[in-house]
């Protein structure tokens, strides 16, 4: 191979040689009184054939191999060793929007590894996906393997930093390897010495990028939000998509970058429904699969003095599903009082308050410092203002949530299942509530929404969702039952379907969009809808193609290749050449280029 | 050396050539004007050629009175016509012929010999200078003050070019009857020799050719490239010679002579090619003598 094909630029020397001894090579004047003789016996010779004049001499040649010694040595001629391996570690990008040029990424992957492998003998290929913890697409020699296994590589995630996975890729090719990040988005800088293969393009793009739910008059209506990613108007249809058919097409009409939002009822009588507009390029958010928004119901038993039957009732209108209830051992949270003339408490979930009717105690003074938790994370409560009055009972394990200076003001009590009742929590307010401003702080009505809700999570309830591909879920099953997931593509297919006993509490939903439910014991806890909504990945502005395969990697080519042996030898002729050919030059110089004039007319 | 002093030079070496060798003059019979020389018809010499009777209209100045007496007839005494040689000599005016110092040096000496030759055989001589198509009557004179030189190179032909030189038209040369015609010319044009032979030989004239030439146009040692500069044009003509190139010129070039040399012999006319780089004498020796285009003194 040519260490450096520039050195081919030496080449020009040749028609620079020529061209010199055509220009020098002056031609002798003679003045001759014969020429009537001389081109009646030399009709091919006469002016107008410049090429003839050269004369082929001593020189010229010395000059000639004197270019040629010079470009090979320029060049840098290396040769082939044996049994050398060229190991390639390709991380190619997961994220949803490689799914548009994946074609184009395999093509390019295969037009560009020969060239990468050099000289070297054989090539060992190793694939691997920008998200982490995916399995290896491909391990091995084969080139046509390698596109084999890309065909069913299907790009789904959201974006991802490929960090992990390039240095993976370095760790696997060691430092002489190659490391190539195969994207549609160049990359300003890539770790780890790897180099760039961007294949993509802008292409025009309109899709969901999410919904929202309102009863309105009654009804379920859903909103849905469309963009316009492109950089040119588009025009599309959208359309409803139920078990039992389909709507009529509505157009659509989307200025570059513009954003619109379509709304109608869902469908009373249908549980799975999908929006879907006409397809274009990038299909994955094209379809937006709903399903009606129900989440867990919970339950809130008020067992308050009707001193705090108003904030009682305000809890159970402002939380999300939540209605009151009269059974005790039924609710999910009960709202109780602390009375110190009877001070029985709760066995479930509760909110306590302090009621203290008796007195009315100074102000608390004193830094207020809230403890690190998930309930108190982000909340200000500097502006609180609190009265002494009488405090609960506090347990050793009681988890302190806000103290001022030494005196708790609320805690957080949870009580470990029994085999009468399941965990729950408890949270006390450890003050009464009436003896201070704690009503008009927003950090209090948080707390009690978080609260609500980590009980909502805790329960195990039928569920409707609609969420996006990718997203985390947590999941509340009974442990002793068995689980089965069961994930269906947009128009009702069965994708998988998985049952364990041990799933794990965090769930990650599924890249593609389309519809899961999750069933225990014949009871379906969670109906989810899954749709795509990356707007960074549905956004084709930034894609472009470039590469940097072309990077010269020096080590890989002193690995694979040897110089030539015999370039010491070029030298020595070249510096020959070039001295025969000065002192060829030098003899020359010395002799006469004019003649006297010879006779004859 | 200024061309008015070589041609000086080349006059007095013509002069002495001329006290060595001569043009053939008196191995022939002369007609025309008194002279020196015996005549063909009979004339008022001293010398006695014949009897024959007389008829009327005979000078009664040359009647044989005492052979009247004798016979009682009239008897005419002849004598020997004496008449003058006449010599045109036709001068090849073109450039080539004073190409080189040496040839323009052996061309202004043979002229000078032909002319010193004629001259001091008391013949009448005739100088013309053709160049193509335009020619030039010379006085002797001008031989004397040496002015011929730029008189003939101030010709301009009308015709002819590098490839195609024109050769001399001797048809509007004023040529005298009974004369010995020299014609000097190098030849070095590409006509038929046949014409111009037939008609410098025509009204009884003796024609005689002398062709000064270079040893370098015979046998050149070109090799390589070349930018050849004709003679008569001065235009500029690049040619790359190869061995195989000049061996096929100098087989033209003999050629080229060797047809002069057979149409003389056809025309029994002397060729004499005189070399330009011996000395005059010796090259008239050589090359003249011996096919009696001159003779010794």
């Amino acid at each position: 191979m040519l260490t450096n094909p520039l050195g081919l630029l030496a080449l020009l020397g040749i028609p620079a040689v020529l061209a010199i001894h055509f220009l020098q090579r002056k031609s002798i004047e003679l003045p001759v009184s014969t020429l009537f003789l001389l081109e009646r016996t030399q009709r091919d010779a006469i002016s107008g054939r410049r090429f003839d004049r050269l004369i082929p001499s001593v020189p010229l040649w010395m000059q000639l191999l004197g270019v040629l010694l010079l470009t090979w040595l320029l060049v840098e001629p290396r040769y082939k060793k044996e049994n050398s391996v060229q190991r390639v570690a390709i991380v190619v990008d997961s994220s949803a929007s490689m799914s548009v040029f994946r074609d184009d990424g395999i093509k390019r992957l295969t037009d560009e590894l020969p060239a990468i492998q050099g000289l070297a003998s054989a090539m060992e290929i190793t694939v691997l996906e920008s998200a982490p913890d995916r399995p290896r697409i491909y391990t091995g020699t084969s080139l046509d393997d390698m596109a084999k296994a890309l065909k069913k590589w299907s790009p789904k995630e959201g974006m991802i930093d490929p960090t992990r996975s390039i240095r993976l890729a370095r760790s696997l090719v060691s430092s002489e390897g190659s490391v190539i990040y195969l994207t549609d988005t160049p990359a300003e800088e890539l770790p780890f010495e790897a180099r760039l293969l961007s294949v993509g393009r802008p292409v025009e793009n309109v899709g969901f990028t999410g919904i929202t739910f309102a009863n309105e008059q009654g009804a379920l209506v859903w909103r849905a939000v469309v963009k316009n990613y492109g950089k040119s108007p588009a025009t599309r249809t959208w359309k409803i998509v139920t078990a039992d058919g389909s709507t009529e097409p509505a157009s659509l009409k989307l200025a570059p970058g513009g954003i619109t939002t379509i709304q109608a009822a869902f469908p009373t009588d249908a549980k799975e429904v999908r929006l879907e507009l006409s397809p274009d390029d990038f299909p994955l958010d094209d379809c937006l699969p709903i399903v009606k928004p129900a989440p867990k119901p919970l339950t809130l038993f008020a067992a308050t003095s009707p001193a705090f039957a108003d904030l009682g009732e305000k809890l159970v209108n402002s939380l999300e599903a939540t209605s009151s209830s009269n059974d005790a051992t039924s609710a999910d949270i009960m709202l109780a009082t602390y009375d110190p003339l009877d001070p029985t408490l709760p066995v479930g979930n509760a909110i306590v308050f302090v009621e203290d009717s008796t007195a009315t105690g100074t102000y608390l003074r004193g830094g207020i410092l809230a403890e690190a938790s998930p309930l108190m994370d982000g909340l200000n409560w500097q502006s609180l203002l609190v009265r002494e009055t009488i405090q609960l009972d506090r347990q050793p394990t009681d988890q302190v949530l806000l103290w001022q200076e030494k005196r708790p003001l609320i805690f957080l009590r949870h009580l470990p299942a029994t085999e009468s009742r399941p965990a729950a929590s408890q949270l006390f307010f450890n003050f009464d509530l009436r003896l201070s401003n704690v009503e008009r702080q927003p950090a209090f009505i948080v707390l009690l929404h978080r609260f609500a809700g980590a009980v909502r999570d805790a329960k195990v309830a039928p569920a409707s969702l609609n969420l996006e591909t990718n997203q985390p879920v947590k999941l509340t099953l009974d442990p002793k039952q068995l689980a089965t997931i069961t994930q269906t593509s947009p128009d009702g297919k069965v994708l998988s379907k998985t049952s364990s006993e041990t799933l794990p509490a965090s769930f990650t939903t599924p890249p593609a969009p389309g519809f899961l439910t999750l069933s225990q014991a014949d009871e379906t806890l969670l109906s989810a809808s899954l749709h795509f909504a990356d707007t960074r990945e549905a956004d084709f502005t930034a894609c472009s193609a470039t590469d940097t395969l072309t990077e010269s990697n020096q080590a890989a080519i002193d690995r694979h290749t040897k110089e030539d042996p015999y370039w010491r030898v070029w030298f020595i002729l070249l510096i020959a050449a070039v001295l025969v050919a000065w002192k060829f030059v030098q003899t020359k110089s010395t002799e006469p280029t004019v003649a006297s004039p010879v006779g004859g007319r | 050396m200024e061309p008015s002093m070589s041609l000086s030079a080349a006059h007095s070496r013509a002069l002495a050539a001329s006290g060595r060798v001569r043009l053939p003059l008196r191995s022939r019979v002369w007609r025309g004007q008194a002279g020196e020389f015996a005549g063909g018809g009979t004339g008022s010499s001293m010398d006695f050629q014949d009897h024959r009777a007389y008829s009327p209209g005979d000078d009664p100045r040359h009647i044989n009175w005492q052979a009247y007496a004798r016979t009682g007839s009239y008897t005419m005494k002849l004598f020997r016509e004496e008449v003058r040689p006449v010599v045109d000599l036709i001068l090849d005016a073109s450039e080539s012929m004073f190409f080189t110092p040496e040839k323009l040096n052996r061309t202004a000496e043979l002229l000078y010999f032909f002319a010193e030759s004629s001259l001091s055989a008391g013949a009448s001589i005739h100088i013309h200078a053709v160049r193509g198509d335009a020619s030039l009557t010379l006085d002797p004179a001008t031989l004397r003050n040496h002015s011929w030189l730029d008189k003939i190179r101030a010709l301009t032909p009308t015709q002819g070019d590098h490839s195609n030189p024109a050769a001399p038209e001797m048809q509007r040369l004023p040529l005298r009857a009974n004369a010995i015609r020299v014609f000097l010319s190098d030849l070095l044009f590409p006509a038929d020799p046949e014409p111009i032979l037939r008609h410098l030989g025509q009204r009884q004239g003796s024609l005689m050719i002398f062709a000064p030439f270079l040893q370098s146009e015979a046998t050149p040692d070109w090799s390589g490239n070349y930018e050849f500069i004709d003679a008569e044009s001065q235009g500029r003509h690049p040619h790359r010679i190869e061995p195989a190139i000049l061996k096929r010129y100098r087989e033209s070039y003999s050629n080229h002579f060797a047809i002069w040399k057979q149409q003389s012999n056809r025309h029994q006319t002397p060729f004499a090619r005189i070399p330009c780089e011996l000395d005059l004498i010796t090259a008239l020796y050589q090359a003249a003598l011996p096919i009696n285009a001159l003779e010794s003194v």
